[in-house]
């Protein structure tokens, strides 16, 4: 479940930087600044998108945003509460 | 409150339709080209959303003798042509109102963006009377708020073309940003801030001058403006804060204009305030935050510069929906602090 999510958020980073890296990042990648490099406004639109697409309202829940630490930290993040509705 | 009006071209701005008449593209409709006019003195932007080549929009630019902040001339849906407008001007869809004479083209705005306000052109000139198009403070930045918004446009192609890094792109732009204590003349536009920011904004409710002048005399309060400014134009006042001063700092507004957004402006500010806290002896920089969809640009800039929330509710106690929520972001100074960018003066 985890391993889809990481492929799909991959793809979804892709999608938002239009950029092909995210597709090849290893899972501990930040998403902000040095990593993905995203700022305030494109980790904006990726919770938005994440809400949009998986029902997981990120920035309603997690207030530390620790999601945004890295690739597999969204995905563990939005796995753990896809599996428990 | 509408900040930009996003305008359809043939039938609409245009009395006729562009490309029917290649020789002699019809004229400005002239009580349209007016609004125009009336509405960029009141420091609303425009825009234009149309199904036309690219010359279209420059065609408008000529006959209506307006700039328009940001133009999608193109063959795709208007929906798609004004969510590409809000993200180039950092708007959201409750801040925009978009007109076409077509009334399939505002069914289908209305359908994918319900907050926009879609009105048809023939009740454009009413609608400049509603107080969402009538602004009670029209501010020096404001008056220049569609040439800003040029100079960001020009800002923006210059950075795709640039390569480097974001750092790097703001010394070669010469960004300066002044942080300071703001004087009583600061006011007006530190009251428009306040009613105008929502994804750079800690409470989500305005301060009158008057409060505002009440904690300029404070000895317990600082409140600090922000002027941003590069080689591509002054952007004035772009933000500020109120302090509350102590053996800890408490931060009950902090505010953003978010022209001043991917730009390090926020980023910079909030290093600032915690060095600044650090230096007189304060423990840590506690900044109460409404939890809101509206902010979280503003929640992601705090958690990046270490502010923590502690006690964080449980996902099973999530709050009642509509009900507001206020979480205190702290940050402990006794933990590094990044270094002020040098384009910040001190």
């Amino acid at each position: 479940m985890t391993g889809d999510l990481t492929a799909e958020i991959r793809q979804l980073l892709a999608e938002l930087t239009g950029d092909a890296r995210p597709l090849g990042a290893p899972r501990d990648t930040a998403l902000l600044r040095d990593g993905i490099g995203l700022d305030s406004l494109g980790g904006t639109v990726l919770l938005t998108e994440i809400d949009r697409r998986y029902g997981v309202d990120i920035a309603g829940e997690d207030l530390n945003l620790d999601c945004l630490a890295s690739i597999g930290a969204l995905a563990d993040y939005v796995a753990a509460r896809l599996a428990t509705p | 409150m509408i900040k930009c009006v996003i305008w359809d071209l043939d039938n609409t701005l245009l009395d006729g339709v562009f490309l029917e008449s290649p020789d002699q593209p019809p004229p400005a409709n002239p009580g349209l080209a007016g609004l125009l006019h009336e509405l960029g003195r009141r420091g609303i932007l425009h825009a234009i959303a149309s199904r036309n080549p690219p010359e279209a929009g420059q065609y408008a630019e000529r006959v209506t003798g307006h700039s328009f902040a940001a133009t999608r001339c193109d063959w795709g849906t208007k929906s798609a042509a004004i969510h590409a407008i809000m993200a180039e001007l950092g708007l959201t869809a409750d801040s925009v109102a978009f007109t076409d004479d077509d009334p399939m083209e505002r069914a289908e705005v209305s359908f994918s963006l319900p907050d926009i306000l879609v009105l048809a052109p023939e009740d454009m000139s009413a609608a400049a009377g509603w107080p969402q198009f009538s602004p009670a403070v029209v501010t020096d930045e404001a008056r220049r708020r569609g040439e800003l918004y040029r100079q960001r446009r020009v800002r923006q192609e210059e950075a795709r073309a640039f390569g480097g890094s974001r750092d790097e792109f703001l010394l070669h732009s010469q960004t300066r940003v002044a942080i300071g204590p703001a004087a009583a003349d600061d006011l007006p536009r530190l009251h428009e801030l306040s009613v105008r920011t929502h994804q750079f904004n800690s409470t989500g409710t305005s301060i009158s001058e008057a409060e505002l002048a009440g904690l300029l005399v404070s000895s317990a309060h600082e409140v600090l403006a922000v002027r941003l400014a590069d080689m591509f134009g002054d952007d004035g006042l772009v933000g500020g804060c109120v302090l509350a001063t102590g053996s800890s700092w408490q931060v009950p507004l902090l505010m953003m204009s978010c022209r001043a957004l991917g730009r390090g402006v926020i980023d910079a500010f909030l290093t600032w305030i915690c060095r600044g806290a650090r230096q007189a002896g304060a423990a840590h920089v506690a900044l109460p935050c409404l939890i809101s969809p509206r902010n979280v640009p503003l929640r992601i800039a705090l958690t990046g510069a270490g502010f923590r929330v502690d006690g964080v509710p449980g996902q099973d106690a999530a709050p009642d929906a509509g009900a507001s929520r206020i979480a205190v972001y702290t940050r402990d100074l006794a933990k590094p602090l990044p270094e002020l960018p040098s384009w910040v003066a001190q």
